[in-house]
């Protein structure tokens, strides 16, 4: 008898709380971050963006209602461990996934999340490929590899140069980029009279740059990284060549102010994601503020942001047409439009590629400060 | 295109570039003629003084507080001692208590020891570059037609030079630099003739390293960017230097250095960048073909 009872309560219970809950499902968004390992500092700060954004969301009542709730999977910036970070978050069932960092980690999660049937957003992984393989919802934040190339190569024509130097450092990275822009330059009518690598860590490139003034150009173009292009900024100017110079992401580091001197430094160009500072919307402002307040500090890149990015756009897709992964990833290709996030205005094309350009121009100052153009 | 202005300036660029090789190669080719071991931990007595000088340029402010002049030629001083002492405590402990046991065992622990000072520099300065600042020395630059020299170019390779010379002058012209170059030859012989070998070991262990010292204290006046496993590809190029001049022979190190410069610049510049080490090792091959024991081979005493 008792038993009978007992089961009955517990039934009865079990509807109650179903229907209790009916009212108002908790939407699931996971978030997979390196919160340990070498990119620890990107993957906390990830989450931190993440749930401030969550908890402004569900304090304004959820969406349509209901609360989100926001799970962390630590990915360990290693293909290894976010193999099992998706199991883990696929278990408790989410509707989409934040995530990750490094390429090569999120390739390593990519066919997990697709056969559990949820949507992933990258936020850091630029790698060509990653959207090249058909995956139906999978998506990103941030700009591809080739983006740059295209960015970087309409810049040089838009800031009005017409023969170039093209130097890159034999890097895949670099390499990868130098090519990429050169195919640019020729669709775009911009000549090129110089085309040769250099070898990083040999320190003097003196040589490169006597050929490279014999050649003519107008401008530089250099596509490795900060350490060898002050290298050449301060070689270049100590032979008395004052020819502009432009290059890519990896040259955004102070350091290279440092190494080339501010003298040296003055004047040359990069593009790269906008560093926060730089992000001057409204939504970006009092997000950097509620953060500054909560943390004491600011994010340390642009990374963490576009990971907050992700989450606003899943958001916006619950919100239009439910927590249903499938027309979730359709909404989101074909229906979201110029979305204002926290890095500007964001789009998906039909691989989940964020259409529109993040990429910003920046010069270098007379005072060695990084000035967005 | 490729004018002679072109050539001079590969040239001035190829001097100064092997000066640095050079100073770096009489190290190795020292402490191999004395005891017939490479020193693999030599590189990381370079990347020493560009540290030293670091942090007395840098760090500590002398660059700002004492005026360049004044400053370069303490922090010079500090740094070649400070480097000598580290080279001298690398003898006592890396390879005086294996003097008698197989020569691979000295490889060994050269090897180890290039380890252990690669990861106490990254522990000690951190993994990323430093940068002395442009500011250190005034920017002058001379120009003749389009060819130019920029003043630090030549303070270089007049640092390297003067060493070299006086390097050659004590040598070839004192007793003690005699009592080196008797234990090159024989060190039983050396010995019998009175020669304290333990003692010339240990001199050459302080002369080596300070002149490494100051190279790499010149590469970061120079070029102004320095990090921890610099010494690496600064010791492969020495070292591929002093092959080229005969290992064991002070001149030949010096000569080696400055052809490996010049030998680079060039190809750089006629050939192509990407393929520099390419031709210049190609170069090195030959030359070992053709002279086994390099263009100025250590002495052998004739047996008779």
């Amino acid at each position: 008898m008792g038993k009978i009872f007992c089961v009955c309560l517990s039934l009865a219970t079990g509807l109650f709380l179903s229907g209790a809950a009916k009212a108002a499902d908790p939407v699931k968004i996971g978030v997979m971050a390196p919160v340990t390992g070498d990119w620890a500092s990107e993957g906390q700060d990830m989450v931190r963006v993440v749930e401030i954004l969550a908890a402004e969301l569900n304090a304004g009542g959820g969406i349509n209602g209901a609360p989100v709730v926001v799970e962390v999977a630590d990915d360990n910036g290693t293909p290894k461990t976010a193999a099992l970070a998706a199991q883990k978050l696929l278990t408790s069932d989410m509707v989409a996934v934040i995530g990750t960092y490094g390429s090569s980690v999120t390739e390593a999660s990519q066919d997990i999340y697709d056969e559990g049937g949820v949507i992933q957003v990258a936020n850091g992984s630029t790698k060509i490929s990653l959207s090249e393989k058909g995956l139906a919802r999978f998506f990103r934040t941030c700009p591809r590899d080739d983006e740059q190339g295209r960015v970087l190569a309409n810049n040089v024509k838009n800031l009005g140069f017409s023969k170039v130097a093209l130097v890159h450092d034999n890097t895949s990275y670099s390499k990868g980029l130098a090519d990429e822009t050169r195919e640019i330059f020729k669709t775009i009518g911009v000549g090129e009279v110089y085309y040769d690598s250099i070898v990083p860590n040999d320190r003097d490139y003196t040589v490169s740059l006597t050929k490279i003034k014999a050649a003519g150009p107008d401008v530089i173009v250099f596509t490795g990284y900060y350490p060898e292009a002050g290298l050449l900024l301060r070689q270049k100017r100590d032979l008395g060549f004052n020819v502009p110079m432009i290059g890519g992401d990896a040259t955004n580091n102070t350091s290279l102010v440092e190494i080339a001197g501010k003298e040296a430094a003055d004047g040359y160009y990069f593009i790269s994601p906008p560093s926060l500072a730089d992000l001057k919307t409204d939504a970006a402002v009092r997000f950097m503020g509620t953060y500054q307040e909560k943390h004491g500090v600011q994010p340390s890149s642009v990374w963490a942001i576009l990971a907050g990015d992700a989450f606003l756009v899943l958001a916006e897709a619950v919100k239009a047409v439910g927590p249903d992964p499938e027309r979730m990833a359709q909404w989101l290709k074909t229906d979201l439009k110029d979305f204002q996030g926290l890095s500007g205005p964001i789009s998906f094309d039909g691989r989940g590629d964020r259409i529109g350009e993040v990429y910003r121009l920046y010069r270098v100052s007379p005072d060695g400060r990084f000035m967005i153009q | 295109m490729y004018d002679f202005d072109f050539f001079l300036q590969q040239l001035s660029n190829g001097l100064t570039r092997g000066s640095i090789y050079a100073l770096i190669a009489l190290g190795y080719t020292m402490v191999y003629g004395v005891m017939k071991l490479i020193n693999f931990a030599h590189g990381e007595l370079v990347t020493l003084g560009a540290y030293f000088g670091y942090t007395l340029l840098v760090t500590l402010g002398l660059g700002r507080s004492l005026g360049p002049p004044l400053a370069i030629g303490f922090s010079m001083v500090m740094v070649v001692g400070l480097v000598a002492l580290a080279g001298h405590l690398l003898e006592r402990v890396a390879y005086r208590p294996l003097r008698h046991s197989d020569r691979l065992a000295a490889v060994v622990s050269a090897l180890g020891a290039s380890i252990f000072l690669q990861n106490a520099i990254m522990l000690k300065w951190g993994a990323q570059y430093r940068a002395y600042g442009a500011e250190l020395l005034p920017n002058v630059v001379f120009h003749i037609g389009s060819f130019s020299l920029p003043l630090v170019r030549v303070l270089v390779f007049a640092a390297a030079a003067a060493v070299m010379a006086a390097l050659h002058v004590f040598i070839h012209r004192t007793s003690l630099g005699l009592a080196i170059r008797a234990a090159a030859i024989d060190q039983g012989a050396a010995k019998l003739m009175g020669i304290d070998v333990r003692r010339v070991i240990a001199l050459v262990f302080v002369i080596g390293p300070a002149l490494g010292g100051l190279a790499g204290l010149l590469v970061g006046l120079y070029y102004g960017q320095i990090n921890f496993n610099m010494g690496q590809i600064y010791g492969l190029k020495a070292f591929t230097a002093a092959i080229i001049g005969g290992i064991g022979n002070i001149t030949g190190a010096m000569v080696g250095g400055l052809l490996l410069g010049l030998l680079e610049t060039l190809s750089e510049g006629y050939i192509s960048v990407a393929w520099k080490d390419a031709f210049t090792f190609v170069v090195l091959i030959m030359i070992l073909v053709f002279r086994p024991t390099g263009l100025l081979p250590e002495r052998v005493a004739e047996k008779l």
